[in-house]
């Protein structure tokens, strides 16, 4: 054992004597470190030399407003801005990044002082970013009429509102027009041509994607289940999980009978349930506005249609993206003046709109959208509700992922399932707290 | 001499901007370190009795704060409340408190417009809904505007002056530009006070808290409510809090709770259970095929050529970035679109269920990483074979020796002279090996009855990120921190254990 320390020491000192070998020249080399630190005084001599010339007109520098935003939207969101730049002088900086990268960075940077002014996102990152203490709160004031009530009610979170919504998304019913002809409207009508599809040989005849809550959600609420309870006022109440709900577990029961028929299989995740679809081997994908470009460039024969009704119309999640304000920013009131002046115009928004393809939530430029997809998909969202915001949705997550895989792969009954799923949860709530 | 001296002060000028910022921004730990760091480069190059640690004071400076720091850092952590939740600094957080804001009740908002003076200073000119007007200024008392009281310039159509006196009107994209600098103004004299909000809105605007440094309480002016920090939380007599929270130490309450979690009731033996089982046959089975192909490639019976362009082909899963090749293999082990059930089915008409039988998904995790470890076993034997003398094996040979003999008795003793201990380095990497457990089929499939979400390939480091990254509400830094000092400990004790065998194969090394 001796012999291993000391081994490990000696290692420690070859380390050691490398870094030295770097260091060492830079300490020869004395004048280059000093270089950068010499800057130091001079940035010193301007602010002193400054006062005495006391010029009327100060020269001031542009205000540069930075903008962090998910890769797909940071390069449409730079192009747009160039205008509030002409207009106002204000620069605009984005830094596209991945989406997820965009709120775990923020959450360092920002307390640090390096974050943006700005960051690009979903509405269901106001509860986790807000607890935490990075975004602040904006004020949209006369603007608000101006939007879709839903994209601005997404983005509030007790009384105030954190975010302008630029988009909004949902799922819907996707289906293959040369292999079904008619749209169901109900799970039963569903139900028969399932029948029907696997009588005639087609494989697949719902692609629904393994471990994933939210895509099942429409069908959860379809037959009257929640995630949690609402107060009158519309927040949400933690303490009330309807996981194990009556609704909840009818659900569960009808995708177990389901993967029991064979018209929903299991092992089907993102890649595999678009290939499927694109290749024609699928009858019906439930899916949202992000698959439209890569169907279109397939070529697959696709429409779009509301989710069937269960006991009850299906009420998909709706998730908003949005623009939202740095807490720890210098430039509170001009990020909130960008957002509200400039990202709330008809010229910006129908831009936007062009750029992206998906359904604006500025009132003016959304009721001109004559895309028959978009229209498809925004009464698919009749009933949509925005996803919870609220951190504990965290424990949705973590637990409704691994259920519905639990009763896709037939490994567990579905009641208990869904009832084991709802005790993780308030197991989860209850130990966050 | 004098460059010395001079690169020690540069250093420490430097140091103690650093330490300064950080202790701004409430990074005490940091500052701590970066503190003793200075403190000892000093001592080392001050005091002539230490000069020959001078050359090993960057290597020290450096270990300092790459190992020692972030250790002690996590350990730290481990007794602190550091969450998505608790992610502040207490500075940080009364910073972003104190922005709030209140309008008192009863209180007007005002349309501005905003006037500016060669000097520089700013007049607002202010509309009430009921259109009446004011003029604000800083330090004087708000008064209602009357015609011919103010020397004002023309009005524009909405009866807004283009000029006040000497200051001119700020155009809107003027207004815009100043909007920061604005903002941060109070216009009038206290207490009625005028704050610019947005571009179209001013009010007299308070702040909603103060913070008291010296009897640490927040107080809530509009409601005169006392707010007092517990556990990282302003919190009032009846239970109200004020965002956000920030992080303290809250002793040893996090391994308290991991004690009491249903977490640890439950699936945990069968995580622990799995986890050595993968770690030991993750190295048997990388190791096994690693030495084996080193062994038909160390035959000198193959031309050079031929051996040495195989066994860089038979590197290549080790040069692939491992995030690619995992998910690529989770890709082909898919049952639907897979390529390896789909050449199953049509060769042997099987459709193993690679990724959602408990054992068929234990199975693929220990195949996609024989795939990713065999490479660097296949490396360390071919070095190691290559050091075995030869005269062994022709004294051997004379003995009458046949391979089998020769491979048992002298080859793998031998070897695992040297490989041992990086064998045990293996398993220690293994136990903790979560990209592939993660990457492949995110732990699943999903175990059923379990008070916590888990699965069955879950090992211990990936169980231990559910229950502190996908938990209750967000990331939970503090709680994290406690279990990996727990699974520190527990595979030091392992590795400690396995150590021994290292010795035992040293003494069977010397007796050859």
């Amino acid at each position: 054992m001796k012999k291993g320390i000391l081994f490990t020491l000696i290692g420690l000192i070859i380390l050691c004597m490398l870094g030295l070998g770097a260091c060492g020249g830079v300490e020869t080399e004395a004048p280059a470190p000093t270089e950068p630190v010499a800057v130091e005084p001079p940035t010193d001599i301007p602010v002193a030399e400054e006062p005495p010339t006391e010029e009327p007109v100060v020269e001031e520098p542009a205000p540069v407003l930075t903008i962090w935003a998910d890769t797909l939207f940071a390069p449409i969101i730079e192009e747009i801005s160039r205008d509030f730049t002409a207009e106002y002088g204000v620069e605009v900086v984005v830094q596209p990044m991945g989406m997820d990268d965009v709120r775990e960075q923020m959450k360092t940077a920002a307390p640090a002082g390096e974050g943006p002014d700005i960051i690009e996102g979903p509405h269901d990152w106001v509860g986790t970013l807000l607890e935490a203490g990075v975004i602040a709160p904006i004020d949209l004031g006369d603007k608000e009429s101006l939007l879709l009530p839903a994209a601005v009610q997404a983005f509030t979170y007790e009384g105030n509102v954190y975010g302008l919504g630029l988009i909004n998304e949902n799922v819907a019913m996707f289906r293959n027009l040369d292999i079904v002809p008619e749209a169901p409207t109900t799970w039963d009508e569903f139900l028969t041509m399932a029948d029907e599809l696997e009588a005639e040989g087609v494989e697949y005849r719902l692609l629904l994607q393994q471990g994933d809550a939210y895509h099942f959600f429409p069908i959860q609420t379809s037959f009257g289940g929640y995630v949690f309870g609402q107060n009158p006022d519309g927040s949400y109440i933690p303490d009330d999980v309807g996981i194990d709900s009556e609704g909840s577990i009818a659900a569960a029961v009808w995708l177990d009978e389901m993967v029991k028929a064979g018209h929903i299989k299991a092992e089907i995740d993102f890649d595999t349930a678009r290939a499927l679809f694109t290749e024609g081997q699928a009858a019906f994908y439930l899916t949202g506005p992000w698959n439209l470009e890569f169907f279109q460039e397939t070529g697959v024969n696709y429409v779009i249609s509301p989710i069937p009704a269960g006991t009850e119309p299906a009420k998909p999640f709706t998730g908003v993206r949005g623009l939202m304000v740095n807490a720890f920013s210098d430039q509170l009131a001009l990020a909130q003046t960008f957002l509200t002046e400039f990202w709330t115009t008809e010229a910006a928004i129908q831009q936007y709109y062009e750029a992206t393809q998906k359904p604006v939530t500025l009132l003016s430029v959304r009721e001109t959208i004559e895309n028959p997809d978009l229209a498809a998909l925004g009464e698919a969202g009749l009933y949509a509700m925005p996803m919870p915001a609220i951190p504990e949705m965290s424990a949705f997550w973590a637990t409704m992922g691994d259920t519905i895989t639990l009763i896709l792969q037939q490994q567990a009954d579905p009641t208990e399932a869904f009832q084991n799923a709802a005790e993780q949860m308030r197991n989860l709530i209850a130990e966050g707290q | 001499m004098i460059i010395n001296y001079l690169c020690l002060a540069i250093i420490d000028a430097f140091a103690l901007w650093f330490v300064q910022q950080t202790l701004f921004d409430g990074v005490w730990f940091l500052a701590g370190t970066i503190t003793i760091i200075t403190v000892g480069i000093n001592i080392i190059f001050l005091k002539r009795d230490l000069f020959p640690l001078r050359w090993l004071s960057p290597g020290l400076a450096l270990m300092l704060l790459m190992v020692i720091f972030p250790l002690a850092y996590t350990i730290y952590t481990a007794f602190t409340n550091y969450s998505d939740v608790h992610l502040l600094t207490k500075q940080q957080a009364i910073r972003i408190i104190e922005q709030a804001n209140y309008l008192p009740e009863g209180a007007v908002t005002y349309k501005w417009s905003a006037y500016r003076n060669p000097s520089g200073e700013y007049i607002l000119w202010l509309t009430s809904e009921d259109e009446d007007n004011y003029i604000a200024r800083r330090g004087d008392a708000i008064q209602e505007y009357q015609p011919g009281t103010v020397d004002v310039g023309a009005l524009d159509e909405d009866g807004v002056p283009i000029s006040i006196e000497d200051s001119e009107r700020l155009s809107r994209v003027e207004s815009v530009q100043h909007i920061n600098e604005l903002s941060q103004l109070e216009f009038g004299i206290p207490p009625d006070i005028i704050v610019i909000s947005t571009l179209d809105k001013a009010a007299s605007f308070q702040q909603k808290y103060h913070y008291d440094s010296d009897l640490d309480i927040v107080r809530d002016d509009e409601t005169g409510v006392i707010y007092e920090p517990i556990e990282g939380t302003f919190t009032s007599a009846d239970s109200g809090t004020i965002r956000p929270s920030y992080r303290v130490p809250i002793g040893w309450d996090n391994f308290l709770r991991l004690y009491r979690s249903p977490a640890l009731q439950g699936p945990l033996i069968r995580v622990f259970l799995w986890t050595i089982a993968f770690a030991l046959l993750a190295v048997l089975t990388t190791f096994v095929l690693g030495l084996f192909l080193s062994l038909i490639f160390n035959d000198p019976l193959l031309p050079v050529q031929i051996r040495k362009l195989i066994r860089s082909f038979l590197l290549i899963p080790y040069a692939i970035p491992f995030f690619l090749s995992v998910l690529t293999w989770r890709g082909m082990l898919n049952p639907h679109v897979g390529v390896v059930n789909r050449i199953l089915e049509t060769t042997i008409s099987a459709s193993p269920p690679w990724l959602s039988d408990p054992w068929w998904a234990k199975g693929a995790v220990l195949l996609v990483n024989l795939w990713l470890g065999f490479p660097y076993m296949m490396l360390i034997t071919t070095g190691a074979l290559q050091s075995i003398p030869h005269e062994i094996y022709d004294a051997a040979q004379v003995d009458g020796a046949n391979t089998w003999n020769r491979f048992w008795r002298i080859t793998l003793p031998l070897l695992l002279v040297s490989v041992g201990p990086l064998l045990v380095f293996s398993f220690a990497f293994n136990f903790n090996n979560f990209n592939v457990i993660y990457l492949l089929n995110n732990g699943g499939p999903p175990m059923p009855e379990t008070p916590s979400p888990v699965g069955h390939t879950d090992i211990l480091i990936s169980y231990s990120f559910r229950l502190a990254f996908e938990g209750g509400r967000g990331g939970d830094y503090g709680y994290a921190a406690a279990i990996s000092i727990i699974i520190f400990l527990v595979l030091s004790a392992i590795t400690l254990y396995q150590f021994r065998f290292a010795r035992y194969w040293e003494e069977v090394s010397e007796n050859v």
